[in-house]
């Protein structure tokens, strides 16, 4: 019991690291998202491109490359903002497709109606579109972030202190080597558990409001 | 600048209107006007291009070539339209759907006055209260609140209708408004359309109604194949047409 209140410190340093690389890739993902649908077609492979590196590399290797690379350089990282950016740029790929098949389910007749009440093209994303997209992502975007829940303990590597790194604290002060992870392991399933209820009530909240 | 009233009481004019997919010609030369006030039926066999052709007024279809002018404002297809002539154009012009196509994740009032407040600058107060008086003047007054969801096929038009409306266009277009509506709902869509007619709304209805074509419009334009077949006052067209495909459509349509 006595190292819970150890890997325990952990939890609020991997919700916060979480939630703001979702932030980052909720915001990150629109522009890639448009990239994809654009008329332009090398904004199209821009886009993809982009995605498709993103996506490609292991998010280990974008914290060494942002925390050594970028980060010792002229601009000085903490290990936690270097965390946040390089899970963030990974989220903003995964969000762009989600949002990608969000706007394939969108009615065609959506954007026509907006074009024909004469609504700019600004407009209809945020006020047409946008939402809608948002609320069909809902179910592929919670599935995501729990993924990202536990891929965060990554971060610990680059002395991020989440709740694998207080765990393997724990376990080196401590000379045991297990229970401080099945605490860590604990913790987790804690945290995930109520992300994932909570989603499937927001979920069925909405799709009861707006049911075609 | 046109000053002669000729000009000024024509509300729609098609010149030479041309539409492609690939190698399929589906709009093949085909002009047509419109006067203010008028009402219009588009009537013919499925793949005819009536809705292409409706949907080339308010350019949700850009032509390939040809000359589209409402309410004195050109545009020339075939020259890169500009955003400004579109926004233009189709401040004129309202539409209905055959899928109504309502916001389904807004109210009912919502959905009327979010684009009076986006299009015309109107405060939400302003919206509001016009969004009210169509929603009266639809019977769904009621409903404001509702999502569209909550609402049957028939108030859901009847809504789309509202929302048109309430950007003040000159001109309304109908795609098959009753297409996707139990025959008796459409009944109730049809009782506004009438109205709007008879209080001297210029309108090009796109329909299988021939009921309607009949009794309300003041010309029916037959379409078959890409082309106006004929055209002329509902009853000559309905009771002695001049084309043979006509009077094959029309047997097919009236004496089922």
């Amino acid at each position: 019991m006595e190292h819970l209140a150890v890997v325990a410190q952990g939890v609020s340093m991997t919700l916060l690291l979480t939630l703001s690389s979702l932030l980052f890739g909720a915001i990150g993902g629109v522009p890639l998202a448009l990239g994809r649908r654009s008329r332009i077609a090398l904004v199209r492979f821009i886009a993809r491109a982009l995605i498709e590196l993103l996506r490609g590399i292991p998010p280990l290797a974008w914290l060494f490359i942002i925390y050594f690379g970028v980060g010792t350089g002229v601009i000085e990282l903490s290990s936690f903002a270097a965390a946040v950016i390089g899970f963030g740029l990974v989220s903003s790929a995964y969000m762009a497709e989600i949002y990608r098949g969000g706007l394939t389910a969108i009615h065609e007749g959506q954007w026509e109606a907006s074009d024909a009440l004469g609504l700019s093209r600004a407009a209809t994303l945020i006020t047409v579109i946008g939402p809608q997209v948002l609320r069909v992502s809902i179910p592929a975007a919670a599935t995501f972030a729990i993924g990202l829940l536990k891929d965060s303990s990554v971060a610990s590597v680059i002395g991020v202190q989440d709740t694998i790194y207080w765990a393997s604290h724990e376990s080196t002060v401590s000379g045991d080597a297990i229970v401080p992870f099945l605490w860590a392991a604990g913790l987790y399933v804690a945290m995930t558990i109520p992300c994932a209820w909570a989603t499937r009530l927001l979920d069925a909240k909405l799709r009861k409001r707006v049911a075609r | 600048m046109h000053e002669d009233a000729e000009q000024d009481r024509t509300a729609i004019s098609l010149e030479s209107v041309v539409k492609r997919y690939g190698d399929h010609t589906v709009i093949n030369d085909v002009s047509l006007s419109v006067r203010e006030g008028e009402v219009i039926a588009i009537i013919g066999p499925s793949g005819a291009g009536k809705s292409t052709l409706l949907r080339c007024i308010n350019l949700l279809e850009v032509p390939d070539s040809g000359r589209v002018t409402v309410e004195g404002n050109h545009v020339d297809a075939g020259i890169q339209i500009s955003h400004k002539d579109l926004v233009r154009l189709r401040r004129n012009v309202g539409m209905v759907f055959q899928s109504f196509n309502l916001f389904p994740h807004m109210t009912v009032l919502r959905n009327i006055s979010l684009p009076q407040e986006r299009v015309l600058g109107r405060s939400r107060q302003e919206a509001d209260a016009r969004s009210m008086k169509l929603l009266e003047r639809v019977g769904l007054a009621d409903k404001a609140q509702q999502y569209p969801s909550r609402c049957s096929g028939g108030q859901q038009q009847r809504i789309a209708i509202a929302r048109a409306l309430a950007l003040d266009p000159h001109v309304m277009l109908f795609d098959e408004p009753t297409s996707a509506l139990d025959p008796e709902v459409g009944l109730e869509v049809l009782a506004v359309m009438r109205e709007l007619a008879a209080e001297g709304m210029t309108m090009v209805v796109v329909t299988h109604e021939m009921q309607f074509a009949k009794d309300v419009s003041d010309r029916v334009v037959v379409m078959a194949e890409g082309a106006i077949l004929e055209e002329g006052d509902p009853a000559d067209v309905f009771t002695a047409p001049t084309m043979d495909r006509t009077r094959q459509f029309l047997r097919a349509v009236l004496e089922r």
